[in-house]
Order: structure tokens, then C-alpha cells, then sequence
């Protein structure tokens, strides 16, 4: 059954990432399956208003910071007329949140538990529970998911993170991991059809192994651990070099390492890369040196394996449930393991004990949008009730029965005092004042259902959908101003969205 | 506004020849059944008198201040009307009267609706019109020549609070899109009309070209 999505996050292109890129890859597979997705995010410099992406994604870019006469409003509640009316307008069931961070995706979370829509938040990043901004964040996300229908987590250790975080019932948590675009990341020597695997490559010891590590150059990036390594690294093992991709404030840390080193011809720092030279970048090395300290899932290192690099990384966070353990060569984020571990990777490579060449193959089969988009699908179709309570939770937790997860996993009652039980359980004072929030919203709610009715928003006309059986048009009556629009807003759609058709 | 108006405009579309159609969209209540109709001209006149008296009301009290001769009202009004109006305003301070005269003079030529346009014209081009808000000062027109128009499309944008459709001409060799309408900013339905209709009666030999 074809639902209509609304993702919200505050992180979307123009500006590069994972979470942006998973947000789009995710939606644009939802279409293809039949579903109606639009995306809604705030205004970027130079990107406002309503936009159409490749396949007719359709983006809201919300001016949110500038209300009308620039009357300023507490931030929880400004956004509430906007995302009603263009629920509205979009006939939208299901509202996906999209990082717990985003201010904006947990206030969507809120309102569309408010106006009666089932939500849906993933969460893309792991977090501490000790300094105060964690705990800051945690019951603020805790908040956001007292009353969500279902959390998507992208790898397992996410999922207890978030778990923990927010107090879920570890049943309404699935997790469905990031994919990749293979077709993106394909090794240097390619060839589409299928031959029988030859010898495996030897790399002779005079050949140069070069080991490439593209990352922000942050503080959880485990950059230090880098800066430490390099050094001893290229010292033990000649015929060695080292190529660095990425900025950030580490940056200058780094090349006072090579200076002081003398190692200029021996490290090349590449500065900030576009995600689509991200490739040509990696095919030039062998190694991927992947030094993080934490880590929801690294998408990046999956994109290396793809390239037909041996990834040498570190034990931490998702990393270890990402790639079979042929692929990778694990440390612990440590100076010497990390040392180590490289050095078990060359000698690895040079007595050709890794086949990488077989890499891009075997991580096109494991990661694909598409089984993404499906596993996303099943989630929707499970808190839509398309799905049976036993179907969708596997029998633990019988319906109708009681159990311990009755209440929190499974459909989610809409009637304001079972809503605010949920958010009072959240703490002694922060209970109390969600629920006063959550009063305020729902109040909010029927001001604006007296003052902007419903019968006085334009509804939406949908994208026209092409069956993909008989090729012909669902919507026959749709005017041509859509194929128009199409083209004139083709013009303003970046060269960046094309590239992940 | 920061949302929509709660009366819809109405539309009304006239194409006197198959080359010419103009759309006109208006929060002018129709007047269609006789009563309405009367009572519309009455109003006009019930205006159109008050204005006068307002006027005439300024020049007595002017007259009577300077201590001049009210002689010209006397040959309007007759001698008894013109006794009466002296009395009364002899009273009345200046302080009531400014204010009150101007308050009504204001609301005579304040016209109570928006009236806007788009007039399409076959092989010469578009003009958008826009009227003002008083009976006095003239409607803000633009003429689009045919030459300088490169699409005509319905798009999205945030407008205060909320979503809006709006309709828009490109012209060639400007930064900003024109907007048809773009105070009423009609409902979806309207624009789609009018659209088709423009559409139609500018390139209908080049779109039965192409094959529609």
C-alpha cells in the first residue's frame, strides 16, 4: 500500500554528508517502490522555497528563522503552522525524522504525534551519556521519542546507544543499516561481466602500497590517533605512502607532523574532496586506514571496500558489524594497535592473502538501497497496522496479552492524556514540563484548526508516477504544467543530485 | 496576512474574441439577483452623497472661521438649508469636525475589495493589473510583450505562515518572475484555470504544433 512520507531533517544538500545522502538515497528508493515522499528541511543560503529533485522528490526548503514581520516566536512552536499546512497540502500519513540533533525533525516528531500522523525517527549517531551536553541532548531526545511509533536505528550498537538513551522498549527499535551506491564506487580495473577470479595479486615489496584515509579531520575522527601513527608507520615499512583527504581543525596538526617528520614526499594532503571524487581518490591506494573513535555506522568504510581496499579500522561503535572480517583488519583505538594492525595489512597485501579485487562484488550484494527502502517499508507498513502486531514483532509481545511492552511498542494511541502519560514518565521536573509543552502544541493545534482551516489549503497534485510494468502514466487527467515546471526547475537542480540517479 | 483570506476570490473570465481573454479575479461580492444590484447602486449613491456633504461640510466650517460670506451655499442649497447648516458648524469646533470629515472622506474613496487581472492577448502578450486601494489614485498595470515571454507556470512558495501556489510569467532578461495576482493569490483551482486559458490563447497554432 502507497503511503506518503514527509522526511524531516535538518540536514539535506546542499550541504554534504551522510545523513543527507542517506535521506536521499531512502527517499528516492520510496518512490520507486510507489510511495510518495517529500522532504522538508530548513533554508540554506541560495536554496529556499519548494524544489523538485530528480524523480520528483520534492523538497520544502522552510524559511524558518524569519517569521513574517519578523515577529520571533519560542522556537518549539513556531514551526507548527508551516509543517501543518504542508502536511496537509501533502496528504502526508508518516513523518520520518532524521537525526537526533535536528531540532527541526524532533519538533516534527511532536506535531505530527499531535495532529494524529504516525512518526517514525532514525537515529545516525552515537553519544556519550557523561558531559553535560549529552545529557542535555539525551533527555531532549528521550522527549522526541516518548511518543514515536518507531525508532530505525543503522547498526546495532546504535540501537542500544539509542535504546539506552532514550529509554525505549528495545521491540519498537529496528535496525536497518546504510547502503551504498556500488555502482559509484567501482575499483579501478572493472569489468562488468563475470570471469573465474585469477591468482590472487602480489604486491612485490618494491611496489608502492599507498594507504588513503579520507575524513573530517575532527577530534572523533580519532585524527590524533593518525598524527601519532603516520610517523611510526612509514618508518617500519619502506615503499609505503600515505594520501589524505578531508579538512578540519586537526588539519594543521597534521601537517606540523610532516614537517617535523620531513615527510612531504611520502604523505599528500589532498585538502577537502566532493563526495563523487571520493572514488577517484580511493582507487589510487590499497589500504583504507579508518582511525575513528566513534562511529554510528561509517558509511565510508563500506564505500572503500566497494573500491577494492583492504580496511584496516577501528574496533569502535558500529564499525565492526559493517564488513565481514575478510575485509578488514581491526585495532583498537590505540597508537600501537593501530601501528600494528597497518602493518598486518601490508604484510597481508604482499604475500597476497586478500582478494580485493572481489570486494566491490561482495558488498554490492550486502548493501543496496533498494533492501534498505524495503526494510524501511516493512517498518511503515508495521506501524500503519498493515501489518499485524504479531507479524511485525515476531511474536514476542502477543497482542492482547499482557506484557511488559504493551503500551510502548506497537500502534500508538492518539488521545491526548495517554500521549502526556508517556511524557510525564520522562523525569520529576522535565515530565512536567514536556507535558506543558505538549498541552501548548495541542492547543496550538486547535487555534490553528479555527483561525486556518483545512478547507481553505490547496491540496497537492502528485507527481505523476509511471508504472513500471506497462510504462503508461497512472494519472491520465495530470496537466502538462507539471512537465513544464519540470523544466524549468531542472535549470536550478544541482549537477550534485544527478549524480546518485 | 499570514493566512489566507477567509472569502475566496471570485473569478470571472471574458473572451470577447477567440484571440483576446481576460481573467479577473475579485473579493467583490457578485451582485447578480436585482435586489443586490440596487442595493449595490444605492450604496455607490449613498457614497458619492456623503462624500459631497463631507466636502461641503469643510468649506461651510472654512468660511464661517475666515468670517466670509457663505453666499455660494445659499445659491446651491436655498436660504433655510443654508441657515441651518451655518448654526449647526457655528457650534462644532474644528477638532470634531477635521477628524470626522477625513474619516469619511477616507472610507467614500476607500475601495472596499481587490480587484486583479491578467489580460492575454494573442501575438501581442500579457498585462497584469492590479487595482489600488482607493477610487482616486490609478490601478498598477504591466504590459508583458509576446516577445519577452518565456513560460508561464504555477509554482509553490512559503507566504507567511503557509504554502501558497502562485502563478508566474519569466520574462526574458529579468532576474524576478512576475507574479499574476499577487495579492489575492488564488486557490489552486483558479490558477489552473486561468493557466490553461492563457496558455491557450497565446500559443494555441504553436501547441497544436508540437502536438499538445
Amino acid at each position: 500500500m502507497p503511503y506518503n512520507i514527509a522526511m524531516v531533517s535538518d540536514f539535506f544538500f546542499p550541504q554534504p554528508g551522510g545523513v543527507e545522502s542517506h535521506i536521499y538515497q531512502l527517499s528516492s528508493k520510496l518512490i520507486d517502490r510507489g510511495h510518495k515522499v517529500i522532504i522538508i528541511t530548513h533554508a540554506y543560503a541560495g536554496r529556499t522555497g519548494v524544489r523538485y529533485l530528480t524523480n520528483g522528490l520534492k523538497v520544502y526548503h522552510v524559511p524558518f528563522f524569519v517569521i513574517y514581520r519578523e515577529t520571533t516566536f519560542p522556537t518549539v512552536f513556531s514551526f507548527f503552522p508551516i509543517f501543518r499546512n504542508i502536511v496537509i497540502r501533502e496528504r502526508i500519513e508518516i513523518v520520518h525524522g532524521h537525526g537526533s540533533l535536528s531540532s527541526f525533525c524532533i519538533e516534527a516528531i511532536l506535531h505530527a504525534r499531535t495532529m494524529g500522523l504516525r512518526a517514525v525517527f532514525t537515529d545516525h549517531s552515537l553519544f556519550g551519556f557523561a558531559d553535560a551536553g549529552s545529557i542535555l541532548t539525551n533527555k531532549l531526545l528521550k522527549f522526541a521519542l516518548s511518543d514515536v511509533d518507531h525508532v530505525i536505528c543503522v547498526s546495532h550498537t546504535c540501537k542500544e546507544n539509542t535504546v539506552l538513551r532514550a529509554s525505549l522498549d528495545p521491540l519498537m527499535v529496528s535496525v536497518i543499516p546504510n547502503a551504498v551506491v556500488a555502482e559509484n564506487f567501482r575499483p579501478l580495473s572493472y569489468s562488468s561481466h563475470r570471469s573465474a577470479p585469477g591468482p590472487p595479486p602480489r604486491i612485490s615489496p618494491q611496489d608502492t602500497i599507498t594507504v588513503v584515509v579520507i575524513s573530517r579531520l575532527f577530534y572523533n575522527k580519532g585524527t590524533d590517533l593518525l598524527i601519532a601513527a603516520i610517523p611510526r608507520i612509514l618508518a617500519s615499512h619502506p615503499n609505503v605512502c600515505f594520501i589524505i583527504a578531508g579538512s578540519g581543525p586537526k588539519a594543521i596538526d597534521l601537517e606540523q607532523m610532516i614537517e617535523r617528520n620531513v615527510l612531504q614526499d611520502r604523505v599528500e594532503m589532498l585538502g577537502p574532496v566532493r563526495h563523487e571524487e571520493v572514488r577517484d581518490v580511493m582507487v589510487r591506494g590499497h589500504i583504507y586506514l579508518h582511525p575513528s573513535l566513534t562511529e554510528a555506522f561509517g558509511t565510508v568504510i563500506v564505500e572503500a571496500a566497494s573500491c577494492g581496499l583492504y580496511v584496516v579500522c577501528t574496533r569502535v561503535g558500529g564499525i565492526p558489524e559493517v564488513l565481514p572480517t575478510h575485509m578488514t583488519e581491526f585495532a583498537k583505538p590505540e597508537e600501537d594497535d593501530i601501528v600494528e594492525a597497518t602493518g598486518r595489512a601490508i604484510r597481508a597485501l604482499r604475500a597476497g592473502k586478500v582478494r580485493t579485487e572481489l570486494f566491490h562484488n561482495q558488498v554490492k550484494q550486502m548493501y543496496s538501497w533498494t533492501d534498505v527502502a524495503q526494510r524501511t517499508e516493512r517498518v511503515y507498513d508495521g506501524i500503519m497496522g498493515e501489518l499485524s502486531h504479531d507479524q511485525f514483532y515476531q511474536g514476542v509481545g502477543v497482542s492482547g496479552a499482557w506484557s511488559a511492552t504493551r503500551g510502548r511498542a506497537g500502534m500508538q494511541s492518539f488521545a491526548l492524556i495517554e500521549r502526556l502519560k508517556r511524557y510525564y514518565g520522562c523525569g520529576i521536573w522535565a515530565g512536567k514540563l514536556f507535558c506543558l509543552c505538549v498541552i501548548v502544541d495541542y492547543l496550538l493545534y486547535v487555534c490553528l484548526e479555527m483561525f486556518a482551516p483545512r478547507s481553505r489549503i490547496d491540496i497537492c497534485r502528485n507527481w505523476p508516477t509511471k508504472d513500471i510494468r506497462d510504462g503508461k502514466e497512472k494519472d491520465p487527467g495530470l496537466p502538462k504544467d507539471d512537465k513544464e515546471r519540470k523544466e524549468t526547475n531542472a535549470r536550478r537542480v544541482d549537477s550534485h543530485y544527478h549524480d546518485h540517479d | 496576512m499570514l493566512f489566507s483570506a477567509p472569502v475566496p476570490p471570485t473569478l470571472t473570465t471574458f473572451a470577447p474574441t477567440p484571440s483576446t481573454i481576460s481573467f479577473t479575479v475579485s473579493t467583490r461580492p457578485l451582485s447578480s439577483t436585482l435586489p443586490a444590484k440596487l442595493s449595490n447602486r444605492l450604496s455607490l449613491v449613498l457614497k458619492a452623497l456623503l462624500g459631497i456633504l463631507a466636502i461641503v461640510a469643510l468649506f461651510t466650517k472654512y468660511r464661517l472661521q475666515t468670517s466670509k460670506s457663505t453666499a455660494l451655499l445659499s445659491f446651491v442649497l436655498g436660504c433655510t438649508l443654508e441657515h441651518k447648516l451655518c448654526a449647526a458648524l457655528r457650534d462644532v469646533s474644528w477638532k470634531y469636525v477635521l477628524p470626522s470629515a477625513v474619516a469619511v472622506l477616507y472610507l467614500v474613496i476607500h475601495r472596499g475589495y481587490t480587484e486583479e487581472s491578467l489580460l492575454a492577448l494573442r501575438s501581442l502578450g500579457l498585462q497584469t493589473r492590479t487595482s489600488s486601494r482607493t477610487y482616486l489614485t490609478p490601478a498598477t498595470t504591466r504590459f508583458i510583450p509576446m516577445t519577452s515571454i518565456q513560460d508561464i507556470f504555477i509554482h509553490e512558495a512559503f507566504k507567511g505562515f503557509e504554502v501558497r501556489f502562485y502563478l508566474a510569467v519569466v520574462v526574458r532578461g529579468e532576474e524576478d518572475v512576475v507574479v499574476v495576482f499577487p495579492k489575492l493569490m488564488p486557490r489552486r483551482e483558479v490558477l489552473e484555470e486561468v493557466w490553461r486559458g492563457a496558455r491557450a490563447c497565446l500559443y494555441e497554432g504553436a501547441e497544436e504544433g508540437k502536438g499538445g
